[in-house]
């Protein structure tokens, strides 16, 4: 596996530490940009054929994860004005501690699943690592934004594990894009309904209540 | 030899039964007791040293005479190792109590309690050597009724009661699971002999998976690691001080013993037994010093350090089980040296604490850190040597603390260096890391709250040092301490011989060159030492010409600060808690102008009380069915009659 | 034995005085100020060492012994590190775990010293210091277990040696994080920015200044020294780690090992001139990521070999 992508993915795991362990919100948001950026990075680095295509891709890729979602989400947190600070439910030292231990049964257990080799040792482990942070992040948070967050690590990391296949499913890559589009969703959902706090299903109730 | 080994036991029974002696000079029979209970044990440590000095162990076979087979006893390296820490630190304990209860003699049962700890020594020494499951058993059990007669001296009090009936609960859980576990294993071998058990566990239908999770389960619950240490902080806290030396520098450690006993017999512990004891080590250890940062109550405190030096032998037992499951043989050897070399420094150490927490009690008429202060310049001697007990236990050097914490380090390092998964086992170093920090966070505390500034309270600026009966044992213990600090190689070479046992023998120690690191250890406590006391000097000469200014402490400029503004215990641990949330137990109660914090056992608390009052609460709905009214009974007389009657037509004839 | 890690314990001894002049001098340089001469250190400790003590009757001998075990416990780690990058003054398989049990019994002869006054400051600089210490030692066993799992050497001679610079371009990514987090270590145990501010005086704010704040006179230069020494000793690590010199002959070593002390100082300045302090209850979380960071380190090390 080349020097460089090695590194892009270890900055990514670095990225979700980042996430897991600041107290401002704000900081959260920026690791979560730059975690996309380098996604954008990692499919020109590990399969060196250039195409227009593939370059395209990286750089929408990188436009919308670093640049259009975090921005529109840092609209959000001002226009809802939700409190800057990241509140997770178990803490930030216990946080920090399962993310560890989740890194290193990732890469204790990298050989075993039936993962096709594609794109090195470490592609596999930081993809799932990245994914269960993710999904630690969204279960364990007290606000709407911060399972935003989490929930585009997650979706970072399954972005991640589609590499592996990206050889084999056309398309793969551009449908891993569209979730974005998906997380566009959640963020007019916090900023139309005011949510400051969690929401955990969309009743309506729950959104007359937000309403007023 | 057999003949010196029980010359000594007779000679602690003398002891023991020289204190039920009425007589009329008051303390007569307990010097005489002290001074029996003392030569004993030299004799006992005589035996022993016999042993690990490269004589040959040994082993005696008593009659077939009582039902259960042969008794046999003996003693070999491992034996011999734990009885050098019985001798030693229940000689020291045996002589402090002699002086301590004399206080107490308007209490009554004072010659009880000191034939009682005859007793305790007696059984801890058989239970050790014991080489058959019979004596073994009935060792075991007349130990743990005579600590429960220990730890109920005080029963006046509604705690002790409450502490002695858990504990009680506890040991006769343990001592079930283990008639249970021999009751298996003996179920394939031809008597009742560990020799026999030995041979029959290497037969693949002696359920030896069983037998470890038993054992692991009784012999856990004497250890008093984490989930089962429950019942530990009360005892602890309720005995007498002595008693509680002997308490968590011996009697906790037959545990240990037990299961270093099972694995040795069992030809090994297998790979899941390795990871679980590294596991529950790690737990232990951080947990266990976790919850000794919340307490209040000093004896407490030490009681919950015992759980986290538990935990810390557990890890090095982990590492050696892993280093044979793996065929790493230095691993193996250098863990359970290392388990087995933290069991005497734990002993002494402790035992010192504890003799040391009865003193400062006794000095000052209570147990709470809060309330306490300036003992120092009081007690100086008493102070020396807890400030050197302390030191020990945080594993700094130069004294034994740091020697086995040193040698389970190596072990987990070469567990790293090897090959396969048990590499991952390289990160307990981390929890021996946290664990070493938490731990001199907890004993600075102690230290500072109870022996430096000024007293909080007036019956703590009473205090007045304690008589040389109370105070030499623990020097002599500190004295100890600071002597295996020098001079590792003298205890690593036996510790090493006793893993031998433990590992099967098989070539594994001799591996392992005991002499080189452990010499460069000395070496270095040495160098510390020198270093020091030559900056010491230099410092005096520097300053032999200058005159001293002496001034009130600066308290910025606030010219009348009292022993009450000082920062308190639970002050000085709070920052350190506080990271670990809801684990540390801490419950703060906020009225008007006051804030306490109490600390409970999140264990205890939360699930082991729980669990019993809803196992209570079924019983007591079944107990519904006991109407007590006649014709009920014969109702059910008669339906297990009939059912009897179907069962025994309906089965079919073999 | 060599003249080499003899000449290098001397000029260590020597410069520790320097280094948190550097880093004061750099810290001032970019926030726009002048600051301190380099060497102000050196005239401060030689001035308190003629200078009569003023004691409070509330002390012992604890007081006066906890900067001295400190300073004893400083130097002796110093032997145990291969400054000139080759070879240390003695080592033995698992010496580092003495080198950290060296750092934390100067950090408990501190405390002692501190609690010795009876002053609530004094106790809660104490308080502090044994948080800092607790949640440091995980880390640096961290890191120096994965240093050991890098190079495959047991002791420090080893580890920070020749091999270490053997297998730097192998294990590059995991060396880096190691040095980052021995750098935080630095900071948490020399109380620099983030962790503490040397600058502050406000004593309720203090870690390291207020549990030394009754010390006068010799005592305070040797708590002065001592603190310098162990900025150096964990400065001296960090060089070791990010820029192993096994490879050079033993003068260009020598000039490398001043040179390498210098420039972490100057880092050190330029860190806390544009960091803030942490609040006291993020202290531990710094030291908590510290050690995830080592551990990254050693989980990297472990599935690559």
């Amino acid at each position: 596996m080349s020097g460089p992508a090695e590194l892009v993915l270890l900055l990514v795991v670095l990225a979700s530490f980042l996430v897991l362990g600041t107290a401002r919100l704000s900081t959260g948001v920026r690791a979560v940009a730059f975690q996309g950026v380098l996604l954008g990075l990692v499919p020109l680095l590990l399969f060196p054929t250039w195409s227009w295509h593939r370059a395209a891709l990286a750089a929408g890729t990188m436009a919308i994860k670093g640049v259009i979602v975090p921005r529109f989400l840092l609209w959000a947190i001002r226009e809802a004005a939700v409190r800057r600070e990241m509140e997770p439910r178990l803490g930030y030292v216990p946080s920090l501690l399962l993310g560890t231990v989740v890194l290193a049964v990732a890469f204790a257990l990298a050989g075993r699943w039936p993962v096709p080799e594609g794109g090195g040792t470490l592609l596999v482990p930081v993809a799932v690592a990245t994914v269960v942070h993710g999904l630690l992040v969204l279960t364990a948070s007290r606000k709407a934004v911060t399972q935003v967050v989490g929930y585009i690590m997650m979706e970072n990391g399954i972005y991640l594990f589609g590499l592996t296949q990206a050889e084999r499913v056309p398309f793969l890559v551009e449908l891993g894009v569209l979730l974005d589009v998906f997380v566009g969703v959640f963020i007019m959902g916090i900023v139309v309904f005011h949510i400051n706090r969690e929401f955990d299903s969309i009743k309506a109730s729950r959104l007359v209540e937000g309403a007023e | 030899m057999p003949q010196l080994f029980f010359a000594g036991l007779s000679v602690i029974v003398a002891g023991g039964l020289a204190a039920l002696v009425p007589s009329r000079t008051p303390g007569r029979m307990e010097r005489v007791f002290a001074a029996l209970v003392a030569a004993g044990c030299v004799l006992v440590a005589l035996a022993a040293l016999r042993v690990l000095v490269g004589g040959d162990a040994w082993e005696v076979r008593v009659a077939a005479s009582v039902p259960g087979g042969a008794w046999v006893f003996g003693i070999d390296a491992l034996s011999a190792f734990f009885l050098v820490a019985i001798a030693g630190v229940g000689a020291a304990a045996a002589v402090y109590g002699a002086t301590y209860l004399a206080a107490e003699r308007s209490h009554g049962g004072v010659p009880f309690a000191h034939a009682a700890v005859a007793v305790l020594l007696v059984t801890l020494a058989l239970v050790v050597t014991a080489r058959a499951v019979v004596p073994f058993l009935l060792a075991w059990e007349v130990m743990a009724i005579a600590n429960f007669l220990l730890v109920m001296f005080d029963h006046e009090r509604a705690d002790t009661r409450r502490s002695g009936i858990i504990y009680l609960v506890a040991t006769h859980t343990a001592t079930l699971t283990l008639i249970g576990m021999f009751a298996i294993w003996s179920a394939s071998a031809h008597d009742l002999t560990f020799a026999s058990l030995a041979r029959a566990a290497s037969t693949p239908a002696a359920g030896l998976g069983a037998v470890l999770v038993l054992a692991l389960f009784g012999f856990g619950v004497k250890a008093g690691f984490v989930p089962l240490h429950f019942w530990l902080p009360g005892a602890h806290a309720a005995a007498p001080s002595h008693v509680s030396a002997l308490m968590s520098g011996l009697v906790i450690k037959t545990g240990i013993y037990g299961l270093l006993r099972v694995i040795a017999l069992a030809g090994g512990a297998p790979e899941w037994c390795g990871w679980t004891l590294l596991g529950l080590g790690v737990v232990s250890g951080v947990l266990g010093v976790v919850w000794a940062l919340a307490q209040h109550d000093i004896k407490r405190l030490l009681a919950y350090h015992s759980v986290e030096n538990i935990g810390i032998i557990l890890i090095g037992m982990g590492v050696g089980a892993l280093g044979t499951a793996y065929g790493l043989p230095a691993v193996a050897a250098l863990g359970y040296a290392g388990a087995i070399l933290h069991v005497l420094n734990h002993a002494v150490f402790k035992g010192l604490l504890f003799l040391g927490a009865g003193a400062v009690t006794r000095a000052a008429g209570t147990r709470r850190l809060d309330a306490l202060g300036g003992l120092g310049r009081l007690m100086p001697m008493t102070w020396l040597a807890f400030l050197l007990g302390s030191v020990a236990i945080v594993g700094l050097p130069p004294l034994n603390g740091f020697v086995s914490e040193w040698m389970i380090v190596q072990a987990l390092l070469g567990a790293g260096l090897g090959k396969g998964a048990i590499r991952a086992a390289v990160f307990g170093v981390a929890a021996l890391g946290l664990i070493g920090g938490l731990a001199l966070a907890c004993f600075t505390k102690v230290n500072g709250v109870v022996f430096l500034g000024r007293a909080r309270t007036a019956e703590a600026a009473a205090g007045r040092e304690v008589g040389p009966g109370l105070f030499v044992p623990m020097l002599g213990l500190a004295a100890v301490c600071t002597l295996i600090g020098l001079l590792p190689a003298f205890v690593v070479r036996p510790a090493l011989a006793a893993a031998e046992v433990v590992i099967g023998g098989d070539a594994g120690a001799h591996t392992v060159d005991p002499g080189t690191g452990a010499a460069w250890v000395g070496a270095a406590a040495a160098a510390l030492i020198a270093f020091a006391a030559m900056g010491w000097v230099a410092y005096r000469v520097l300053m032999r010409d200058r005159s001293r200014v002496v001034a009130q402490t600066w308290g910025c400029a606030f010219s009348n600060p009292t022993p009450r503004m000082q920062y308190t215990a639970t002050s000085f641990a709070a920052p350190v808690l506080e990271p670990f949330g809801a684990v540390a137990g801490l419950s703060v109660s906020h009225q008007g102008e006051e804030y306490r914090t109490h600390p409970r056992d999140p264990w205890l608390e939360g699930v082991i009380l729980p669990a019993w009052r809803r196992l209570r609460a079924a019983v007591a709905r079944a107990q519904e069915l006991q109407l007590g009214r006649l014709h009920v009974s014969l109702l059910y007389v008669f339906a297990t009659v009939v059912a009897l009657l179907w069962y025994l037509a309906s089965r079919q004839v073999p | 034995m060599s003249w080499s890690p003899l000449v290098a314990f001397g000029v260590t001894l020597l410069v520790a005085p320097a280094l948190p002049g550097v880093a004061t001098r750099t810290r001032s340089f970019l926030t726009g100020r002048r600051g301190p001469p380099v060497l102000q250190l050196y005239y401060e400790i030689a001035k308190l060492l003629r200078k009569r003590a003023v004691y409070s009757a509330t002390t012992t001998w604890v007081f006066r012994a906890g900067p001295i075990v400190g300073l004893a416990a400083a130097v002796l780690s110093a032997c145990l590190l291969p400054l000139d990058g080759r070879g240390a003054l003695a080592g033995f398989p698992g010496d580092f775990v003495l080198f950290a049990g060296l750092l934390a019994l100067g950090r408990f002869g501190l405390i002692l010293a501190a609690l010795d006054t009876g002053s609530s400051f004094e106790g809660m600089g104490a308080s502090r210091e044994a948080m800092v210490g607790a949640f440091a030692e995980a880390g640096l066993f961290l890191s120096f277990t994965a240093l050991v799992m890098a190079t495959g050497q047991p002791a420090l001679t080893g580890m920070l040696g020749a091999p270490l610079a053997a297998g730097w371009s192998a294990s590059l990514p995991a060396l880096v994080m190691i040095g980052v987090s021995l750098f935080v270590l630095l900071l948490a145990e020399a109380s620099r920015v983030p962790v503490d501010d040397p600058a502050t005086h406000l004593e309720l704010t203090m870690i390291h200044e207020v549990a030394v704040l009754d010390q006068s006179g010799p005592d305070l230069a040797l708590v002065l020294y001592g603190s310098a020494l162990r900025f150096t000793l964990l400065a001296a690590l960090t060089a070791l780690v990010l820029a192993p010199r096994g490879a050079l002959a033993a003068p260009a070593a020598l000039v490398a090992l001043p040179m390498g002390l210098l420039v972490i100082a100057a880092v050190v300045g330029v860190v806390e001139a544009t960091m803030a302090r942490l609040r006291l209850n993020r202290v531990p979380q710094l030291l908590v990521a510290t050690s995830a960071l080592a551990a990254f380190a050693m989980i990297l090390v472990l599935a690559r070999s």
